[in-house]
């Protein structure tokens, strides 16, 4: 396993990843407007396709897991590295990727897809704050454990 | 029973696992069995929904539900509820009354079985019962479990007997108080304040409305619902039935055709009744019920009759050759029930539910034979009233054409927005029309509280010249009358103008990216809920800034999410109601905007107003499908939203949304 880093493969998983957890919902978007629609059938279809897709994406990173995560590379697999590489994430998506894209949405005069962008930055800022608040409540169990 | 009782403490503990060394043992003496009543006290939510308003109402439901089973199998004709002023409630029928007699096997009397047993009850045998609504044996038991107290009262054979009971259980025997020669059943209970929380109580209106439902639903049953708080007592006894119960339901709608469509199906073991009216409405209003029990998340039986709708007015029009088929054309389900207000009754022996609540009807088949037996009756009615069949296809076409015209539209801005202009006619379109019934689309518009915190926001003094800027119709502007000179009003669209007419003084029509007003012109600008659907809003600020005179004020209100937790939700939600919108400002977002364009001594102040959304999407910038979406957005808000943002789904399936409307006030320096 200590091969796959940087291998091609690896960026196969990543991607692998990355369309199955788009699957799941996608699927789940679909069967909320079906069972509007009056198909409930085609909805539970949706939804049990959708099922097989969280199966399937966390397949993909039960084999990313042994290198790290998708998004930042960093280290997962317990809960505190787990949370460390969310927050990363957080910051990335706030700091570079939403405005970024917020950006390149204003210069094409879509400007209320640039505002949904940049309210999507704010809420990684919550999520990151959260996630630290989660990671500090860890450490402090972890300090009463007994050694 | 041990059921939260701390587990024994032990010193003599097996080798701790390594993961996370625990002191408490694991066996026999820690696995808790509870007794019935005590599970459903642990967990309200698996048996009664919830414990909240909606749960609360629930208990009542059950009783009247009970009620309504004895008179649909031919013995009660009167039932009264009554809401007692210490927060307890009493139902009281006019049926053969509980068993009372002893229970061969429990060795108790039947109406304590039934009331301190769960799944014990005269309906698990099809003899007593042919369509039910009560709860199967789970209510009675259920709602003594959750009640502080009840007394049941039984009058039967000839006697009046009585028994209390507390949590569940009974503590007393069952006395016979005297001779008595009525009949039937009373059960007075008070929700546990320990389960409910003590400040919830049962509401009157939510009550009346069930209760209506019912009384359409159970023609000739008479209901009557006595209110001790307020004194209030109203009854209810109809003999029209459902189709009472849509004119009662489109009594204010501007309606498409007099006759409502009445479609009847019967089948061994199976009921099925119908009524449609389309009106000039937007929203659908379609109400459907299983053994009178509202199945708010429809089901089956639902299903069957939107298949049948599309299926048989499609296959009508392709008939006159209105639609081409061949060529792909169809007409859409959303385009079908596009103001439709339908009544869909099923009586059956043996409904299946989801959950415990019964919002949902699953039987397979129903889904079937509502769709043919409504197909087939519905192709009949239109072939033989061809005005009524023609009025409903015309009426669905248009929605069909109307939603394409609005995608046109909205893909037109999306290439206008390119240069970050939009089309004038777009705006004119979306509010022109919407003009027609501006004042009725939502409560904020003329809210009096809220447009006097607008108020509240001027400092004293004097304020020649006032220009209410988008004015709409004018109410935010005409709000400070008193405290103004003449009350200028700008809007883009003719229609608004006309309607502004009557507030204030002089109005202009133009737009807000270009006032066409001198610089230095107002004393005070006021604005209300707008500059969220404009395109770069610094510039509309930037003009107004422009066109006040130093020192003269700008206030504005506007709808602010809770926090960063809910924006991007209330985004998905505005954007579904309202495609023109822009941005979905957050509280120093807007004061960036403000302060940005020079205007200095900011403040705010909140005003938090409740707001059916019902009222507020039905609007024909919203399309049926985003209602719906909108609808679900509430339904399944995630819990960081929750936490934040206030907002209540009532046990008719309405939706109230705590408002967070804030109210700026700056200077020009």
């Amino acid at each position: 396993m200590d091969a796959l880093p940087g291998l091609p493969t690896h960026e196969k998983l990543k991607q692998a990843f990355r369309l199955e957890a788009g699957t799941v919902q996608r699927y789940l978007y679909f069967a909320r407007i079906a069972d509007i629609e009056g198909f409930p059938d085609v909805a539970q279809t949706f939804r049990n396709l959708a099922e097989s897709g969280i199966c399937n994406a966390q397949g993909n990173l039960d084999f990313l897991k042994r290198v790290g995560d998708p998004d930042t590379d960093l280290p997962i697999g317990e809960t505190d590295l787990n949370l460390t590489a969310a927050i990363s994430a957080t910051i990335l998506e706030q700091t570079e990727s939403y405005p970024l894209m917020a950006k390149v949405a204003r210069e094409e005069g879509l400007l209320d897809i640039a505002n949904w962008f940049e309210t999507m930055t704010r809420t990684k800022k919550v999520h990151e704050q959260k996630l630290k608040k989660a990671l500090a409540q860890l450490a402090a169990v972890r300090q009463e454990e007994p050694q | 029973m041990s059921a939260a009782s701390t587990p024994p403490a032990s010193e003599e503990a097996e080798a701790p696992s390594p993961a996370r060394p625990r002191t408490d043992r694991y066996d026999a003496s820690s696995i808790t069995v509870l007794s019935g009543l005590e599970a459903v006290r642990q967990n309200p939510g698996m048996y009664i929904g919830s414990t909240d308003l909606a749960g609360l109402h629930h208990l009542v439901y059950e009783l009247v539900d009970n009620a309504i089973d004895e008179s649909q199998a031919g013995y009660c004709r009167r039932i009264t509820v009554t809401l007692l002023a210490d927060g307890s409630c009493a139902v009281e029928d006019d049926g053969r009354g509980i068993p009372v007699d002893m229970h061969p096997l429990e060795g108790r009397p039947a109406c304590e079985v039934v009331l301190t047993k769960l799944h014990a009850g005269g309906k698990f045998r099809r003899q007593s019962y042919q369509y039910t609504a009560g709860l199967h044996g789970v209510g009675l038991s259920c709602l003594n479990a959750l009640s502080e107290w009840l007394v049941l009262e039984v009058w039967r054979d000839g006697f009046h007997y009585r028994q209390p009971y507390a949590a569940g259980r009974a503590v007393g025997e069952l006395a016979k108080i005297g001779p008595s020669g009525r009949r039937g059943t009373r059960i007075s209970f008070r929700p546990d304040p320990r389960i409910f929380g003590a400040e919830l109580s049962f509401s009157a209106p939510t009550l009346v409305s069930r209760l209506r439902e019912l009384s359409f639903l159970n023609p000739g049953l008479h209901i009557r619902l006595l209110d001790q708080g307020s004194g209030e007592e109203r009854e209810f006894q109809y003999d029209s039935g459902i189709a009472g119960f849509l004119r009662h339901l489109n009594q204010d709608a501007k309606v498409l055709h007099p006759q409502p469509l009445a479609l009847r199906l019967a089948q061994p073991g199976v009921d099925i009744e119908v009524v449609m009216q389309w009106t000039a409405g937007y929203g659908e209003n379609i109400l459907s019920y299983v053994n009178s029990i509202n199945t708010v998340h429809g089901g089956t039986h639902l299903s069957g009759l939107k298949n049948a709708l599309t299926r048989t007015v499609n296959r009508y029009a392709s008939e006159l050759g209105i639609l081409k088929a061949e060529n792909g054309e169809r007409i859409s389900t959303f385009d079908i029930l596009e103001g439709l207000t339908a009544v869909l009754s099923v009586r059956m022996e043996t409904p299946s539910f989801e959950g415990q609540t019964k919002t949902r009807v699953t039987n397979p088949e129903l889904k079937t034979m509502v769709d043919e037996g409504v197909s087939g009756a519905l192709l009949a009615a239109l072939r033989a009233d061809s005005r009524l069949a023609a009025q409903v296809v015309a009426r669905a076409l248009d929605a069909s054409r109307a939603r394409l015209a609005a995608r046109r539209a909205s893909e037109r801005i999306r290439i206008q927005s390119v240069d970050t202009r939009v089309s004038k006619e777009v705006y004119q379109r979306q509010f022109g029309i919407r003009s027609q019934n501006w004042h009725q689309s939502a409560v904020w518009i003329a809210n009096q509280a809220l447009l006097a915190e607008h108020v509240r926001q001027l400092p004293s003094g004097h304020y020649p010249r006032m220009l209410d800027v988008c004015c709409g119709s004018g109410v935010v502007g005409a709000s400070f009358k008193g405290r103004v000179g003449t009350m200028f009003g700008l809007d883009l669209t003719p229609e608004m103008i006309a309607l502004a007419r009557a507030r204030l003084d002089c109005l202009t029509q133009g737009t807000v990216y270009q006032l066409p007003f001198r610089d230095n012109t107002f004393d005070l600008v006021v604005n209300r809920e707008v500059l969220h659907l404009l395109p770069n809003p610094e510039r509309p600020v930037a003009e107004i800034f422009r066109v006040l005179k130093p020192g003269g004020r700008f206030i504005v209100g506007q709808i602010l999410p809770f926090g960063p937790e809910d924006a991007a939700w209330m985004y998905r939600v505005f954007k579904k109601k309202q495609p023109l919108i822009f941005n979905m400002f957050q509280e120093d977002d807007f004061r960036e905007l403000l302060l940005g364009a020079g205007l200095v001594d900011l403040t705010m102040s909140e005003y938090r107003l409740w707001e059916s959304i019902d009222v507020w999407i039905d609007t024909h910038e919203t399309t049926n499908l985003h209602r719906h979406e909108i609808r679900e957005l509430f339904y399944q808000a995630p819990q960081e939203v929750r936490e934040v943002h206030p907002f209540e789904i009532l046990p008719t399936g309405e939706i109230r949304d705590l408002w967070r409307w804030c109210v700026f006030s700056a200077r020009k320096p």
